[in-house]
């Protein structure tokens, strides 16, 4: 009966101290997952930033005005096509 | 007894007064220990839920929009984060600091300062400072540490398309709802779920603990158009650039995938830039190619003759004499430009005879032509979901009369939107009509037969006369590719009929003939000056965005050679 006694006073201390251990475990991963979801959304940010900033490069309009400027590019002319 | 009074009198303290201390701590225990019971059973679920309401914070987390692309992947509406900075006036009691704030977001220090007071007298607990700021603002604003100035994500919508594709994609509002266009048609499909979630924050706003989640957040689903953005920048252009040159009111071009019905361009003038919500203007969001009706004019007519040769009765070649080039139908005259005399009927598509029309029609009857016309798509939605769509008018055959008969006939008394006539367009590729679709890989409706293959392809050659020599629309030849189409010139109706010199110029056609790729029309409103011709003001538009696209698309020109030399010794552009 002591020895029973003594177990179940052993098992609620250990159980108490695995209960403070398991919330500071809760607070590190959730502080690890914070600084994992302030990195996403960073990555989101620098994302979409270069998604504008390919589409606006790479617009047809600018390519267009490009190639025929700065590589003085034309249309093919009807007779410069290679035709079977 | 003794030995007790002797103890109470050596101490010199009465046995009563004892008693009374005893029982005055035993009271004070008694009191704190029913408090205690009190606080623990009556009141606590009371002060439970007090508690947790100055320590829980219940955070809504955004989802955050799906991304709108073009065919090939190309960005048309792109949700990026952003941060809502908000005031709780009446936190705020460092002044200083919220002045430098105001410096940081350029605003006038000693106007917020004092409207801040303002709130705080009123007792507001919300303010917005600054809505959608940069998130690297954001940071350096909350770098003052002022207190009650906080921060939520947010997303803001970008367009990296602006005024081309504006009016297909459509716009969000501030707060992130769909309000027009795509954008608004499918909602609730792009903005995902909002999340909410429970925690409580230390100090410095961090999370230390979560409670429980009420809503995970889900992102919003991408949606893939079938727009070609490319096709859409230079149809743009070339409409853009026509409506200026004739100052026209406004004007659209849709091109269909000639093959599935896929929408590859479709745009409107005058158009307006989503990215900047400043200057809005209803009337420039419209999306004409969809939402406006007008009457088709003489592209009708490819329709009255393809039913004359369904009916078995008509070949190209049936003589038809539309002399002396005028005809009247119950007091009313119907006149061609000129008298073409006898004409087959490959010619009264050349020349675009009114006459020759209304007399096929005459022949054919109005339950044959309602019937025909319905097939083809003609007084029906084009069911691509878009809001505002507008739906075609067409009489029923107990409402067409001679007259009305004859005006169907060559494209007046009906009204189409510029899509719907693209649509039907698409029979002349094989005979069917190709449902059109804006969304990419969308479960497709089964194409409609109009007519017979062989119709269609006769239809084919005629359309190319109209841009041959003798035809109407020369101008909305291609170089290098068999062009066909036809042009139409529609007076527009205004307060007292139709109006003598306010027109709607209009060219619908197909290219490359030899297997059709491409279905373009070109719808120009209102165009000022002397030039108001379909043949004149649409087709060379056309004409353009037709030769560019068919060489973007890469498709092998068609057009033999000869034709080329003929060309040049013929006319010496």
């Amino acid at each position: 009966m002591k020895l029973l006694q003594a177990g179940l006073w052993l098992a609620v201390i250990a159980s108490a101290l695995i209960q403070v251990l398991a919330v500071q475990w809760h607070r590190d991963l959730l502080q690890e997952w914070q600084q994992a979801d302030r990195k996403r959304q960073t990555l989101q940010q620098e994302y979409s930033r270069l998604v504008l900033e390919k589409s606006t490069l790479t617009a047809h309009g600018r390519i267009d005005a490009e190639a025929r400027k700065r590589l003085d590019m034309k249309d093919p002319d009807h007779t410069q096509v290679f035709q079977e | 007894m003794n030995a007790e009074k002797d103890m109470t009198e050596e101490h010199g303290i009465r046995r009563w007064r004892f008693a009374l201390v005893l029982v005055s701590f035993a009271m004070l225990l008694g009191v704190i220990t029913a408090r205690l019971v009190m606080l623990h059973t009556v009141e606590q679920s009371f002060l439970f839920e007090q508690g947790e309401k100055r320590t829980v914070r219940t955070e809504a987390q955004y989802a955050s929009r799906g991304v709108i692309t073009d065919r090939y992947g190309q960005p048309l509406a792109v949700s990026t984060p952003v941060t809502n900075l908000w005031i709780n006036p009446r936190q705020v009691t460092d002044f200083p600091g919220l002045a430098q704030v105001a410096t940081d977001l350029g605003l006038s220090p000693g106007a917020l300062v004092r409207e801040v007071e303002t709130a705080a007298r009123q007792g507001r607990a919300f303010m917005y400072l600054k809505r959608q700021a940069d998130p690297a603002l954001a940071a350096k604003v909350l770098a003052h540490g002022v207190t009650g100035v906080n921060a939520d994500d947010d997303f803001r919508r970008f367009y990296p398309a602006a005024e081309v594709a504006a009016h297909t994609v459509g716009i969000v509002n501030i707060d992130g709802k769909g309000q027009e266009g795509i954008e608004l048609a499918f909602d609730e499909y792009l903005h995902g779920q909002d999340g909410s979630r429970q925690v409580v924050k230390d100090l410095h706003g961090n999370v230390i603990k979560q409670l429980g989640v009420d809503s995970v957040v889900q992102a919003g689903k991408d949606l893939q158009l079938t727009l070609d953005l490319r096709l859409q920048y230079l149809a743009y252009r070339e409409l853009k650039a026509a409506v200026q040159t004739h100052q026209a009111k406004s004007g659209s071009a849709v091109m269909l995938d000639a093959k599935t019905g896929e929408v590859l361009a479709m745009v409107s003038q005058p158009s307006y830039n989503p990215n900047n919500r400043a200057n809005l203007n209803p009337a420039n969001m419209r999306n004409r190619a969809l939402t406006d009706l007008m009457e088709p004019g003489s592209t009708m007519k490819p329709f009255t003759v393809s039913a004359a040769l369904e009916s078995g009765r008509y070949t190209p070649d049936t003589k038809l004499d539309t002399s002396p080039g005028y005809i009247r139908v119950r007091q009313k005259t119907i006149r061609d430009h000129r008298n073409y005399g006898v004409l087959d009927l490959t010619g009264v598509i050349t020349k675009s005879s009114n006459v020759g029309a209304t007399k096929i029609a005459h022949d054919l009857g109005a339950e044959s032509m309602w019937e025909y016309l319905t097939r083809a798509g003609f007084g029906q939605s084009t069911m691509t979901g878009f809001p505002g769509e507008a739906v075609g008018q067409l009489p029923y055959p107990e409402e067409m009369n001679d007259l009305r008969l004859a005006t169907v006939s060559y494209g007046y008394g009906l009204a189409v939107t510029p899509l719907q006539l693209a649509e039907a367009y698409t029979s002349f590729v094989d005979g069917c009509r190709k449902p059109a679709s804006l969304l990419l890989n969308q479960e497709g409706q089964d194409c409609v037969p109009v007519m017979s293959a062989e119709t269609a392809h006769e239809m084919l050659n005629m359309l190319e006369t109209v841009v041959g020599l003798q035809g109407t629309g020369r101008r909305a030849a291609v170089e290098g590719y068999r062009v066909g189409g036809k042009t139409g010139t529609a007076h527009k109706v205004g307060r007292s009929g139709y109006e003598d010199d306010e027109y709607t110029a209009v060219f619908a056609g197909l290219a490359p003939l030899t297997d059709p790729d491409l279905v373009l029309v070109v719808v120009i409103d209102e165009p000022q000056g002397k030039e108001y011709y379909g043949g004149e003001v649409a087709a060379p538009v056309f004409s353009r965005i037709m030769g560019q696209a068919l060489r973007l698309r890469q498709v092998i020109p068609d057009k033999p050679v000869e034709n080329q030399i003929l060309h040049l010794a013929g006319g010496g552009r």
